[in-house]
């Protein structure tokens, strides 16, 4: 008896057309909400009625329209900025999960640079303060688990993981400890309750008839053409790219590694803490939990987009749509709550990844001849 | 082969994309379908009148869906409000699972409840207070209130809580008699904080001086697990209770029934939280203080739905922008006395000294304390005896205990503390009470 091959194997396909993958992907999302609709029916929501109100955010026949699309704005930016940043240290091979508690840090910064500041600096100054420290206050505690790596080789997974819930309970701490010190905390009320910012760290907002646009919108497109140039056609850019794929052949040709890696991961937590301090002034008081788990999703939206940055953009707007969407239109249902969308984006990444697999690679059956024997 | 084979999944791939297509399509062609099949199911109730078009909307911690807990028993109250007003509570716009630290999630889900068309809207949990007080500036013509909270303006903002200290009073009784029949003065307290806040230590006053007036010698000790809900913490902390201080009775201000099926396994007593625990543990529980939200909720329904569309009347028809009832309006009990296992007369003795509370003649934190006579035939008469309250001596002050001034809180024989001392200044302890 010969060796008996299983009945498929899977094959790489030699061609890789854009256009078939990008099909893929278009039928992964529309599966992903027939799946979605199956759900809905058992429930006895009518899906289309709800994917209608889902996909339209319940902008339409609303009271305030345009503030819901201010709120949208709003959970949008943060999640564009943070996929952006994470898809920079992604690229090079770092596996930085720590966008939580960079996104924290930036946030408290920011928030620290409002609460002192906020009554002497005029306001867009102080919007740009904010920004800087959320910057460089991200920026340091994602520098520190690069350095840690580059130094003593240490695993950057476990570090960022482990410094995100070391963040979160340090805001917390301010948040619940009512104390004379404690510079965070309204000062008139008797329970731990944050202060809002003064006046001048209120975000920058350009009035468009009743619609407010939050200029850290404006900021975050911004962001997202200077980094498809950085990456694409700038030298340092190409670094990340070399180092990604083979760290010894960029020693080889004379990259210093370790420096590119310090120099990467402080921008992209950078980033981070920035959208951080963006979410802030644009909320107007601290949080205790302010990321709205933008550094988990992030990492799904950076992979959906294979890290390329239109595809970020698209897929940080699908991600958006279908939460804020799924919370506006769930509203009205008793049986279906926010956590459709949760439900829903879990079987899109899964679908995209299997749509993805048949894409790269085929199933060839086991040839006709030894299947007779 | 390979080809055919290509060929073939290449049509599936098509097939199932034109299927999606299919179904897509459709979508904005009947789009008005299941818009009109909607309608009739409101068609179907009474012809449209002002009260129909009235809109409930909430703002949730945690699910809707919940079986049990804070969201599950403040979304039972609506709905059940709802229904006595003749709203169909499926109507009801909620947002839920939404956290109460992050101010932009809770301000977003406020504009989302609006935006669906809400006329009130009701947000449950203290953390919600920063969103709610500024959505009420921002809507002037939605009606904003907000449980647990103390923010509120004279026109469309009020908060709602409850004297839930009386019903404590009452379990502390059950618990006094349970321990005064077993002859152990230690009774154990499973508590999410202490003097941090004042609806919890005035929840632990008030059950201590309960159980003092059915045994003076009780001492109330009060283990602190520093969350609201912990199913784990709250078990471990009733097992410490009982095996360091030998409590023969666990009382508890925190979420699950973990502490009273601690007793239960321990063979001691319990006193439980929120809802009748009696059905978790029946042969340990004897009553819990509870909550009957809906007598709020459908107060509150009423009065926007009385404004006829001008929302800032809503607090001048609610007589102020405090709601804060008690046992007399049947907001907050004890619930039903579970009589095989509590201490005979139990129940007369509580109800007794409902009936005295809600006469308004007497509150828990005066200078006057209970006890009483009980004759042989059951009959219960209530002493009064003027007396101090005295705090045990220390104060939380700017997150440090401290040595208080002068522990005496009420003199002998003088009137209850303010209500703004129960619901937000209280930062000690009544004598008798001992934590750790």
């Amino acid at each position: 008896m010969k060796n008996r091959q299983p009945l498929f194997h899977v094959v790489k396909r030699e061609d890789s057309r854009p256009g078939r993958q990008l099909l893929a992907y278009v039928t992964a999302v529309v599966l992903a909400l027939a799946v979605g609709a199956v759900l809905l029916a058992v429930q006895g929501v009518e899906p289309l009625t709800f994917y209608k109100q889902m996909l339209t955010m319940g902008i339409p026949g609303s009271r305030y329209p345009w503030r819901a699309v201010e709120n949208f704005i709003k959970l949008f930016v943060p999640l564009l900025i943070v996929s952006l940043a994470l898809a920079l240290a992604f690229k090079m091979r770092f596996w930085n999960i720590g966008g939580e508690g960079q996104f924290i840090m930036g946030a408290f910064w920011a928030g620290f640079a409002a609460m002192k500041l906020g009554e002497i600096l005029p306001k867009p100054a102080m919007v740009l303060v904010m920004a800087l420290c959320g910057a460089v206050g991200g920026g340091i505690y994602g520098l520190f688990a690069a350095a840690l790596k580059v130094r003593f080789g240490t695993n950057e997974t476990l570090l960022t993981l482990m410094l995100n819930y070391i963040a979160l309970y340090f805001l917390q701490f301010f948040a619940e400890t009512k104390a004379p010190w404690n510079f965070f905390l309204d000062p008139e009320s008797a329970r731990p309750k944050f202060a809002k910012f003064p006046a001048g760290a209120q975000m920058v907002t350009v009035p468009i008839g009743p619609f407010n646009l939050n200029l850290s919108l404006v900021a975050a497109l911004a962001l997202c053409v200077l980094i498809f140039v950085y990456l694409n056609y700038t030298k340092r850019g190409y670094e990340i790219s070399v180092v990604g794929d083979s760290p010894n052949t960029a020693r080889y040709a004379g990259m210093r590694v370790g420096r590119i890696v310090l120099r990467t991961i402080f921008l992209s937590a950078a980033l981070i803490g920035m959208a951080g301090a963006f979410h802030m002034s644009s909320a107007g008081v601290m949080s205790a939990s302010p990321t709205n788990d933008v550094g988990w999703t992030g990492i799904v939206v950076a992979w959906l987009a294979k890290l390329n940055t239109l595809g970020i953009l698209a897929a940080a707007l699908l991600i958006t749509v279908l939460q804020f969407g799924c919370q506006t239109a769930s509203a009205a249902y008793p049986a279906i709550d926010a956590n459709f969308a949760n439900l829903l984006q879990g079987v899109i990444l899964f679908i995209v990844l299997a749509a993805d697999f048949f894409t790269r690679f085929r199933l060839v059956r086991r040839a006709g001849k030894e299947a007779v024997k | 082969m390979k080809k055919i084979l290509a060929l073939a999944l290449a049509a599936a791939m098509s097939l199932s994309l034109a299927a999606c297509g299919g179904s897509g399509n459709p979508d904005g062609s009947s789009a008005n379908n299941p818009g009109s099949a909607g309608k009739p199911n409101t068609d179907v109730s009474t012809p449209v009148d002002s009260k129909s078009d009235f809109k409930v909307g909430a703002v949730y911690i945690t699910s809707q869906n919940d079986t049990a807990g804070y969201t599950f028993q403040h979304h039972s109250g609506i709905t059940a409000a709802m229904k006595a007003l003749g709203l169909d509570p499926a109507d009801l716009i909620v947002v839920d699972n939404v956290p109460d630290n992050d101010d932009t999630a809770v301000a977003t889900a406020i504009d989302t409840v609006v935006n669906q068309g809400a006329d009130i809207v009701f947000g449950i949990s203290f953390g919600y207070i920063n969103a709610m007080a500024e959505k009420a500036e921002t809507y002037p013509d939605v009606i904003f209130s907000h449980g647990t909270g103390y923010m509120a303006n004279d026109t469309n903002f009020n908060n709602y809580f409850g004297r839930i200290y009386q019903a404590r009073y009452l379990a502390g009784i059950a618990a006094g008699m349970k321990s005064a029949e077993l002859g152990n003065n230690s009774i154990g307290y499973v508590a999410a904080y202490n003097r941090q806040y004042a609806e919890t230590c005035s929840g632990i006053n008030a059950f201590a001086l309960g159980a003092q007036s059915a045994n003076p010698d009780a001492v109330v000790h009060v283990n602190v697990i520093d969350t609201w809900g912990d199913e784990a913490k709250e078990k471990q902390a009733a097992q410490a209770l009982i095996d360091a201080y030998n409590c023969c009775v666990i009382s508890q201000h925190c979420d699950s029934a973990q502490p009273q099926l601690v007793a239960a396994q321990n063979n001691v007593f319990g006193c439980g939280y929120n809802s009748d625990m009696t059905e978790q543990a029946p042969g340990a529980h004897m009553t819990s203080a509870i909550w009957h939200w809906n007598v709020y909720y459908q107060t509150a329904i009423q009065a926007a739905m009385d404004c006829n569309g001008d929302a800032s009347k809503f607090v001048e028809k609610m007589g102020g922008n405090a709601y804060y009832a008690g046992l007399a309006e049947g907001f907050v009990d004890a619930s039903p006395l579970n009589e095989s296992v509590a201490a005979p007369n139990t129940k007369a003795v509580m109800d007794a000294v409902r009936n005295l509370i809600i006469s308004g003649e007497w509150d828990v934190f005066s200078g006057v304390k209970l006890s009483y006579n009980i004759s042989d035939d059951g009959k219960v008469e209530i002493i009064k005896t003027d007396a101090p309250l005295m705090s045990d001596g220390y104060e939380l002050k700017d997150g440090k205990v401290v040595e208080m001034a002068n522990p005496e809180i009420v003199p002998a024989g003088g009137p209850s503390v303010d209500d703004g001392v129960i619901k937000g200044s209280m930062n000690y302890n009544v004598a008798g009470v001992i934590e750790g």
